[in-house]
């Protein structure tokens, strides 16, 4: 009998779980550890945040899902990791805080810490919904609260008063630009739909050296008979759309009605507003690792970005130096062969886009994004391999690249069924690969993207179709992550 | 009136604007994305299932 232990039930957990439960044999366990009662669809969080949807639409209780389908469920934050046991138990556990203070302790034979980001609103001075003076919509809670701010301006604009909304990153070094991406559009294409458009000052803010970075150094598009960057397509949609942009910025402080920000170029600017959504920056949650004497041995399994340690090569080089082998395939930690980090919670060996500091040495330049796609992909090839290993297999038997593996991406700029548009997107391969794709490190044919009703028909049925599988509903294992 | 940045940017035409929403063009472009997602899943898994 083996017990596989998952940390966290985002995307990539959750899908690293549901497998591993399916593929096992009654005599093993699965037991899934998360501090929050429900699963979230993140990418509908968006509209969550324009008012469109309700939290309990992206919503749903884990509880009897994991019931039904034979997965343990301890509601509790990891904490500590123990991969020795300790003196008296040889036997790897984790240990977890379930809100009411109490301790769990969780054996496991095989453990996947797929914890995701800490949200780091801390890391900006003002910034976020609790305490801060910005909105969110990382999580259902948050879009709600942006939802209801936005409400309140609508009202204000209604009765004839003119608003500015700022939207965009919060530090320099955040990702995700696509999620602050779609909620702009989706907020001006609302502000249309509610009459008041002509009343809203509209600005982006974001660390990207040029629009249409996303975390990924952008991509190059086959369009109209050119190779087009991404920036190109991003700025007409914001040109067409009245929207204005800072780039290659890094908001230092968020006070009430204003921001201030430096750029690379060694500038100070300020930007006033009424309506601010800014994402924070991530890091590891923060777990802590010690070896059978209590000795602490956090550094050796974690990346001081708290993100954990797995087979990429972590070696400082210069941008020129990355290469796509750089990234990890199996997501195995190098100490303990037992131990698998999936989705964000794995530390990436370097970024994507190309690093940038200011002539004050401060960061600017988005960290990847693992999101979505990848997370899920990563969770099903981790499960995989532990599976193969529980029956023998010495070594993980699955790889989930990032440089070797596309991404579908559909970013909502309008909800209507009629008049409402997305983006759609396709890369391959995530991170480029300048070896395999000399000109610009990915495939030109199956890289591509377009703006138009379709798109938003895909989100619709996307949004759908994933909180179907993630209910684990019949069928479920044959919707593609 | 624009800004000076959405001055120097691309802008559709009211051709491109009209297709976008444009229900028949639209469900044949449905489906071709969707092929190419697809295309893109396919070759992204390695073999998921265990040996």
């Amino acid at each position: 009998m083996s017990r596989v232990v998952v940390l966290g039930a985002g995307i990539s957990g959750h899908t690293a779980a549901a497998f591993a439960r399916s593929w096992l044999g009654r005599g093993d366990t699965v037991t899934v550890v998360s501090p929050r009662p429900d699963y979230n669809w993140v990418p509908s969080n968006i509209w969550v945040g324009v008012g469109l949807m309700k939290p309990a639409q992206v919503t749903f209780p884990l509880a009897p899902v994991y019931e039904r389908a034979g997965i343990e469920f301890v509601q509790a934050a990891a904490r500590e990791i123990h991969p020795e046991g300790d003196r008296e138990h040889p036997a790897p556990y984790a240990i977890a805080e379930s809100r009411d203070g109490l301790t769990h302790k969780v054996p496991y034979d095989f453990l996947i810490n797929a914890t995701g980001p800490a949200l780091r609103f801390d890391k900006t001075d003002g910034l976020g919904p609790e305490g801060g003076h910005s909105l969110s919509v990382c999580l259902p809670q948050h879009a709600a609260q942006a939802a209801a701010a936005l409400a309140q301006e609508v009202e204000r604009m209604r009765k004839g008063e003119r608003r500015r909304f700022l939207v965009g990153v919060g530090h320099g070094t955040c990702t995700c630009e696509g999620a602050a991406f779609e909620y702009i559009v989706n907020l001006e294409f609302e502000l249309r739909n509610r009459g008041v458009r002509d009343k809203a000052e509209i600005t982006w803010i974001t660390n990207e050296y040029e629009l249409g970075d996303f975390g990924m150094g952008g991509m190059h598009l086959k369009r109209g008979g050119y190779i087009t960057p991404s920036s190109i397509f991003n700025a007409s949609l914001f040109a067409e759309r009245g929207i204005d942009w800072i780039t290659r910025a890094h908001v230092k402080k968020v006070e009430p009605g204003r921001v201030l920000y430096e750029t690379l170029d060694g500038s100070e600017g300020e930007q006033g507003f009424e309506f601010a959504m800014l994402l924070p920056p991530f890091s590891g949650v923060g777990l802590k690792a010690f070896d059978r004497d209590g000795a602490d041995i956090t550094d050796r399994l974690f990346m001081p970005n708290e993100f954990m340690r797995v087979d990429a090569d972590y070696t400082p080089k210069p941008y020129e130096d990355w290469r796509a082998s750089d990234w990890p395939r199996t997501y195995q930690s190098p100490d303990y062969q037992n131990i698998f980090a999936a989705g964000i919670a794995f530390a990436p060996p370097h970024p994507i886009s190309v690093p940038h500091k200011s002539p004050s040495g401060t960061v600017i330049a988005p960290a990847p994004p693992r999101t979505g796609m990848p997370s899920a992909m990563i969770g099903k090839a981790v499960a995989s391999s532990i599976v193969d290993m529980i029956g023998g297999a010495k070594a993980p038997t699955h790889t989930a690249s990032m440089a070797e593996m596309g991404a579908a991406c559909v970013a909502s700029a309008g909800a209507n069924p009629f008049t409402g548009t997305a983006a759609s997107m396709t890369v391959f391969p995530i991170v480029p690969d300048f070896e395999r794709y000399p000109e610009y490190g990915r495939d030109k044919d199956r890289t591509f993207g377009e703006i138009g009703l379709a798109g938003h028909w895909i989100k619709i049925m996307l949004h759908h179709l994933f909180l179907y599988k993630a209910r684990l509903r019949p069928g479920w294992r044959h919707i593609p992550e | 009136m624009e800004s000076e940045q959405a001055s120097y940017a691309t802008k559709p035409t009211r051709f491109t604007v009209f297709m976008r929403t444009f229900v028949p063009w639209q469900a044949w472009r449905f489906a071709m994305i969707n092929l190419k997602m697809i295309d893109i899943i396919r070759r992204s898994h390695h073999g998921d299932s265990p040996k």
